[in-house]
């Protein structure tokens, strides 16, 4: 086991270090120093702010202090616009606001989208799995960007301005000063993240549900499905039992494999929510063209990617002992 | 190629699926929205046409914010586009319009849309706003005796309200009892003032009298979705966003198509260390979320002369836009083609092309690629709605389109009239994009079932 | 029966109320019963920086001015505006008809504790501290950011700076200790300031937040984590780096060693209706803890305030409908109603389209290159922008100088005798035509090559983009507009490349000078006279302008100055945005105003209130 996950991160290490390059690379096409302080700057300040983020040095020395820094994640350099905030900070701070809507979405996406697949598979062909799969279509149709909007109005708006603030659970925004310093508890992430998750688990559910119904109807044709029928097992118990087991490896690959659609579907969230996670901090550090930031997130983030694409591989190792020896 | 597609079995249980047909009908109807719209900017670009879309955008059609069919506007809101129209014609009777050589310019500037002034002398013209003028102050007065009264009927809420908590039964009844006739009042009022505007509509549709015939027809388009806060069509706007979506589309899902057909192909077909190399690439751009890359390209071009210059080269500007998404988006093609390539290299025909000696460049173009084509076809449409969908987001976070009409700037511009219950802008741009998305969805399922249906 | 309140329908009541018994949860409540807290919103992301010297926006000045103190303050409740002093003792003293200027310390002024200083208890103040904060502004450490404030203002201060980054260019450190010829400290209390020439504006700068106070200590020993961990001496306090939550929020907490202050006792009269007044007298500050929160977008911050959950804030432009009527203009009933205020804040505002006068088809000082220029400005319609974009709230007006100041147009429609603005379309084709354009018989001019336009990409411009170009069609004036980030924007000005371009200006201080210093020739791009307007008679009477002292003569002068830039159009304009703020009825002692931040220490809030949400 041990060995396959070597021969995978000796894989994966090529694909990494090529995105960096290419990263750094684009990023210094025009110079960012310039750009952060316009064509008149003094010598001076240019040079100041260059020597802060080290772009004074070769190339080369740039390039492995930033793999440094991805590797012993300690991102020392300054935020541009945020004074005295280093980027690691900020990584820090915004990575497990991102993890709290992206993880549970992610998790209930899996469950209730398999769970709605079987009931379409049992089901296959007649009223319930058409009016399913016509629903998860439309589903599917609509901009994340109307799942939003209209999830904010009707979901916390509408409710609060009719209830009053004390009687309904979520907030209108995802994260309100009152969390500052406080630490979080459960019940903060009901009123804060809840709502974001469930819009994030209807927009994936769609999607979802209809991969799963898919892996479960290849499935239902497999031999094993006949025999174990023919051998008189129950029909929920095959397809609940035999048949969602042999279907984990898709399973396991569809999960991880929206985990970027995720952390990128995010963003809106994060933006529209007032969540200060990584999609915010990136688009924020953007706008004011925040050198340090946007390297160092777009590194971690490439990181973090990568990490999901070793995962899986493991994870189906695990579940399927044959993977590890091809 | 088609050829020999169209007399498949697949083919015919595609045609079979009515839905599906639809479908494709209306994405038919958006292709021919969307060459319209691209015919007409190339004959304006020659010079051979001057139909200049963007000036039939930005027209005024309706009184801002302006509801759309079926729902009609309340009392105040014809109140205020009663006041925004007469302050508009004032303006122009206040000129000396008759000592003008030519006033048709300045009679025009108030026109909405096809809505023109009555073909009628300046005199008459002059008098009737005097009218209008007249009529709209009377309006004014009606308006503050509605006021009066409506302030009072919520004075008594107040007061009823209080009497409630302090529970003075008593005093609870006596304010009741002046429920019923303040109601009289109000209704009464209400019924004055809607009479008063209904006369200054009246003395308007004279002045400005709604077009018929073919113009009326536009006019009735163009003011189908009512209009945005500058009083501009939206459901011209929502339309013409059409172009933009369908350019953005076609460009991302032709180059991913092919880049993913070719890479796909070949890696499939030569095996080996080629195989190993696009492979590797393959794991490298899905490693990179679109949405990174497009940061990383937004900060590179980020006021450059060539690629962020609205003014001077706005095609150039979606350059980054379709790069970030044509360089993520063909990967998952690639992976599917090599797949059926692998299978397809097996096969007696391939062996044979080989054996006889054909180059083997030659047969991946003429022999494997053609038979990956219904694989080419699905992903094309799932791409092109990953791309539409992308744009809209792009747009609405500012890293896409600017200065002209997309569903995501609409949507941006418009997300806010949601607290005011105004939710024609948002609703026209969600739903024509609702529409299309949908269709391009239901005919890659119905393309999936009839060509793939195996496939997960 | 009642239909005024939306009440819910009860199927959608039930369900929600179910679904609230069944989370079993009600917000979440983390204040302390008896804490005051005061939660305001700010539609921006935040502030950038918390370090007084490397700030410059309103929000840097309205967070800052929670935790540091200038050496003078507004007078919170006295229209127009009014200095008094605020670490001083009594108001400086002025000689030499405002060259030299005296000040005297209070003795009574502590920083925050904090562990920068030894023992962890803040030290009194002392006038070291003010020279040193200010020689801060000349530190290339801090990339001048505010040196613009100080240029050429204070004797030997130049010098000091150049002598200064001199020595840091050689990699040696900045001498903090070096004197400045201008700047002499007396004794601990007392120092005074000279200055390069009579200027009477100093004394307003003296209130920006800039010209804070901080102690060297704290910027030495937080080093770049200054500016995250402020210590200063004003009645509000950061406790640690995690107060700042960037882009969410920030939270300060009442300062408990604050000093003996009152809250002021001067105001207007229809101050005392307003119930501003009942508080005088009373020691401040009155909440605990202040909460602001950051809202880049606005639906957000204004569903918040619906929900009663924000205690006050300023109406986003979308949400101006649904409040304010527009054939009134007061607040409608539904909020009157609720005993929700409304403020209207005319801001010291000068919203303009400005050209470059270097660049060769619009700028010039020909007299075709001056009708080429007013036919842009007749043929923008402020009005109809006014209308579409503001809700009528807001107030076109000619020349730079916006209302409230001397030297504002203030008749009925703010316009002057040789008044350019728009939109009169006959007057601009006439104006077309002097310009050497022929006109159409469509009333269009002909072959207008189209000039480009710069503006900050935003949801505001594209709308104002949209406006402009339908008024310009009428003549057929042709533009190309240019979306481009603000630092782009800023950049593109300041190498002179833009041809025509979007800006707003807020007033840094209510007087006219700071407007008019906008065309002063010496300050072309990079300075602040984006515009590169040289005209040697306005510049001789900006500089005589600066050392004039208050009253009609100067009003007069500065009249003519207005005018000379109206007739020679180097903008269009302009335009006065009126902010209008909504308070709710459990906050005290809120007059709203942008000019100045330092009334967070006067607020109170009710927070037994019935109708506050938590």
């Amino acid at each position: 086991m041990w060995g396959f996950i070597a021969r995978k991160l000796i894989y994966n290490v090529p694909v990494y270090l090529g995105i960096i390059l290419i990263v750094m690379l684009a990023l210094r096409v025009q110079d960012p120093t310039l750009m952060k302080l316009g064509k008149n700057a003094t010598p001076a300040q240019i040079e100041s702010v260059s020597k802060s983020m080290g772009l004074d040095q070769p190339f080369v020395i740039q390039y492995f202090e930033l793999l440094k820094n991805v590797v012993t994640f300690d991102f020392q350099e300054e935020s541009w616009s945020h004074g005295g905030k280093s980027v690691g900070e900020m990584l820090k701070s915004s990575i497990p606001m991102s993890l709290a809507i992206t993880v549970p979405t992610l998790g209930l996406s899996a469950i209730i989208g398999v769970c709605i697949a079987l009931v379409a598979a049992y089901y296959r062909g007649r009223a319930v799995d058409r009016v399913l799969m016509i629903v998860a279509v439309l589903g599917m149709s609509i901009s994340y960007l109307v799942y939003i909007i209209f999830g904010q109005f009707f979901g916390a708006f509408l409710p609060r301005q009719a209830l009053g603030g004390e009687n309904w659970p979520f907030e209108i925004t995802g994260y309100g000063p009152l969390f500052l310093g406080e630490g979080a508890t459960p019940m903060n992430w009901v009123s804060f993240y809840m709502l974001p998750v469930i819009i994030g688990l209807i927009v994936s559910l769609g999607y979802d549900t209809r991969f799963y119904r898919a892996v479960m109807v290849e499935e239902s044709s497999r031999d094993y499905i006949t025999t174990a029928l023919a051998k008189g097992a129950s029909k929920p118990k095959v397809i609940f039992v035999h048949m969602l087991k042999n279907a984990m490896i898709p399973i396991i690959t569809r999960v991880m494999s929206t985990l970027p659609f995720l952390i990128t579907g995010a963003v809106l969230m994060e933006i529209y929510f007032k969540i200060p996670g990584m999609g915010f901090q990136l688009i924020n550090a953007l706008t004011n063209l925040d050198f340090p930031v946007i390297q160092g997130f777009v590194a971690v983030l490439a990181a973090m990617f990568i990490l999901t694409v070793i995962a899986t591989d493991v994870l189906y190792a695990l579940v399927d002992p044959r993977v590890r020896l091809s | 190629m088609i050829r020999r597609m169209a007399r498949s079995r697949a083919w015919r249980k595609f045609t079979r699926n009515r839905t599906a047909l639809v479908a494709t009908g209306v994405i038919g109807l958006y292709a021919a929205i969307f060459l319209t719209i691209v015919g007409t900017q190339i004959t304006d670009w020659a010079g051979v046409t001057n139909i200049g879309s963007r000036q039939g955008l930005q027209m005024r059609v309706l009184p801002p914010k302006w509801p759309g069919f079926l729902e009609s506007a309340g009392i105040e809101q014809r109140y205020d586009a009663h006041d925004w129209q007469v302050s508009n014609l004032n303006r122009l009777f206040r000129k000396d319009l008759e000592s003008m050589a030519d006033p048709s310019g300045e009679l025009a500037a108030v026109s909405l849309g096809e809505r023109k002034l009555a073909d009628k002398p300046i005199a008459e013209l002059r008098a009737l706003n005097e009218q209008l003028n007249e009529q709209f102050d009377a309006v004014g007065e009606v308006y503050d005796i509605y006021d009066e009264v409506n302030e009072e009927h919520h004075d008594l809420d107040d007061a009823i309200a209080k009497a409630k908590e302090g529970g003075d039964e008593e005093e609870l009844a006596a304010l009741r009892a002046q429920i019923e006739p303040l109601e009289q009042r109000r209704r009464d009022a209400e019924s004055q003032l809607s009479t008063a505007l209904d006369a200054v509509d009246e003395v308007y549709e004279e002045l400005m009298p709604q077009p018929t015939g073919f113009g009326g027809v536009v006019y009735r388009f163009r003011t189908m979705f009512g209009s945005d806060v500058l009083g501009q069509s939206i459901s011209g706007r929502a339309f013409y966003s059409i172009k933009i979506a369908f350019q953005v589309g076609l460009v991302v899902a032709t180059i991913s198509v092919l880049i993913g057909t070719l890479l796909g192909a070949v890696a499939g077909f030569y095996g080996g260390w080629i195989d190993s190399a696009v492979m590797w690439l393959i794991s490298t751009l899905s490693s990179i979320p679109y949405l990174v890359l497009l940061a990383v390209l937004a900060f590179m071009f980020s006021g450059h002369q060539y690629f962020d210059n609205s003014a001077e080269y706005p095609e150039l500007q979606l350059v980054k836009l379709y790069t970030a998404m044509g360089l993520t988006f063909w990967v998952g093609t690639a992976r599917v083609i090599r797949g059926e390539v692998m299978k397809i290299k097996e096969l007696e025909y391939v062996q044979a092309a080989t054996a006889i000696g054909f180059g083997r460049f030659y047969i991946v173009l003429k022999h494997v690629i053609p038979n990956t084509f219904h694989i080419m076809f699905i992903n094309f449409s799932l791409l092109f709605i990953g791309a539409i969908k992308s744009e809209v987001i792009l747009s609405f976070l500012g890293l896409g389109v600017s200065g002209q009409p997309s569903w995501g700037t609409m949507i941006s511009n418009s997300k806010d009239d949601l607290s005011n219950y105004f939710f024609w802008e948002v609703g026209a741009a969600s739903f024509l994009m609702f529409v299309l998305v949908l269709a391009f969805n239901i005919v890659s399922d119905a393309l999936q079932d009839a060509f793939d249906p195996k496939h997960v | 029966m009642s239909t005024r309140t939306p009440t819910p329908t009860p199927r959608l009541a039930w369900i929600t109320t179910a679904l609230a018994l069944l989370t079993g949860l009600a917000a979440p409540a983390l204040a302390s019963p008896d804490e005051k807290v005061i939660r305001i919103p700010m539609s921006t992301a935040g502030p950038g920086d918390l370090d007084p010297v490397q700030g410059s926006t309103t929000y840097e000045s309205r967070v800052c001015s929670t935790f540091y103190e200038t050496l003078l303050e507004y007078e919170y409740l006295v229209r127009p505006f009014k200095l008094r002093p605020l670490v001083l003792e009594e108001m400086p003293t002025v000689e030499q008809d405002g060259k030299l200027w005296k000040f005297k310390l209070r003795d009574d002024v502590y920083f925050h504790d904090a562990d920068c200083f030894p023992g962890g208890k803040g030290r009194k103040m002392v006038a070291a501290d003010v020279i040193y904060s200010w020689k801060r502004m000349a530190d290339p450490e801090y990339t001048y950011e505010n040196w613009w404030l100080v240029d050429k203002l204070i004797l030997g201060f130049n010098e000091y700076k150049d002598a200064q980054g001199a020595l840091v260019d050689e990699g040696k450190a900045f001498d903090y200790d070096a004197p400045v010829e201008g700047m002499r400290i007396i004794n601990d209390r007392e120092f005074e300031i000279e200055l390069t020439e009579a200027n009477q504006q100093f004394a307003w700068k003296l209130a920006m937040f800039q010209f804070s106070i901080v102690p060297r200590e704290a910027v030495e020993k937080y080093g770049a984590k200054f500016t995250r961990r402020p210590v200063g001496t004003g009645p509000f306090l950061v406790k640690s780096e995690k107060d700042w939550v960037v882009g969410s929020g920030l939270v300060v907490y009442r300062n408990p060693n604050y000093r003996e202050a009152f809250y002021p006792t001067e105001h207007m009269p229809e101050d005392v209706e307003a119930g501003l007044t009942e508080a005088a007298g009373q020691q401040i500050p009155f909440v605990d803890r202040i909460e602001f929160g950051f809202y880049p977008e606005a639906q957000p911050m204004w569903l918040e305030f619906k929900g009663n959950t924000l205690d006050y804030t300023t109406i986003p432009q979308f949400a101006l409908e649904e409040t304010i009527s527009r054939r009134t203009k007061k607040l409608k009933r539904e909020w009157r109603s609720r005993n929700i205020h409304m403020d209207k804040v005319p801001l010291l505002d000068f919203i303009f389209r400005s050209f470059n006068m270097d660049d060769e088809r619009v700028g010039g000082y020909t007299e075709d290159r001056k009708a080429l220029r007013r036919a842009f400005n007749l043929a923008m319609d402020w009005d109809e922008m006014n209308e579409a974009l503001y809700h009528g709230m807001a107030l076109a007006y000619d020349g730079p100088i916006p209302p409230g100041l001397d030297g504002h147009p203030n008749n009925e429609d703010h316009r002057v005798a040789n008044s350019t603005r728009g939109a009169d379309y006959d007057k601009a084709r006439e104006e077309l035509r002097k310009a050497g354009y022929e006109i159409g018989p469509d009333g269009k001019a002909i072959d207008f090559e189209p000039i480009r336009f710069y503006t900050a990409r935003s949801q505001e411009s594209n709308r104002v983009v949209e406006l402009l170009q339908r008024n310009f069609d009428v003549v057929g004036i042709k533009i190309n507009p240019v979306y481009v980030d603000f630092p782009t924007l800023m950049d593109v000005t300041n190498r002179k490349k833009a041809p025509m371009f979007s800006f707003a200006w807020g007033s840094d201080y209510p007087d006219a000078e700071n407007n008019l210093q906008l065309y002063y020739g010496p300050y072309e791009s990079p300075g602040s006279n984006h515009s590169n307007y040289k005209n040697s008679e306005y510049d001789l009477m900006y500089e005589q302008l600066r050392t004039m002292a208050i009253g009609p003569e100067r009003t007069v002068h500065i009249e003519k100055m207005r005018d000379i830039l109206i007739e020679d159009a180097p903008f269009c304009g302009s335009l006065a945005r009126t902010r209008v703020y909504l308070t709710h009825p459990w906050v005290k002692n809120f007059k709203p105003t942008e000019t100045f931040f330092t009334y967070f220490k006067y607020l109170d809030v009710d927070m037994d209130h019935e109708d506050r949400g938590e």
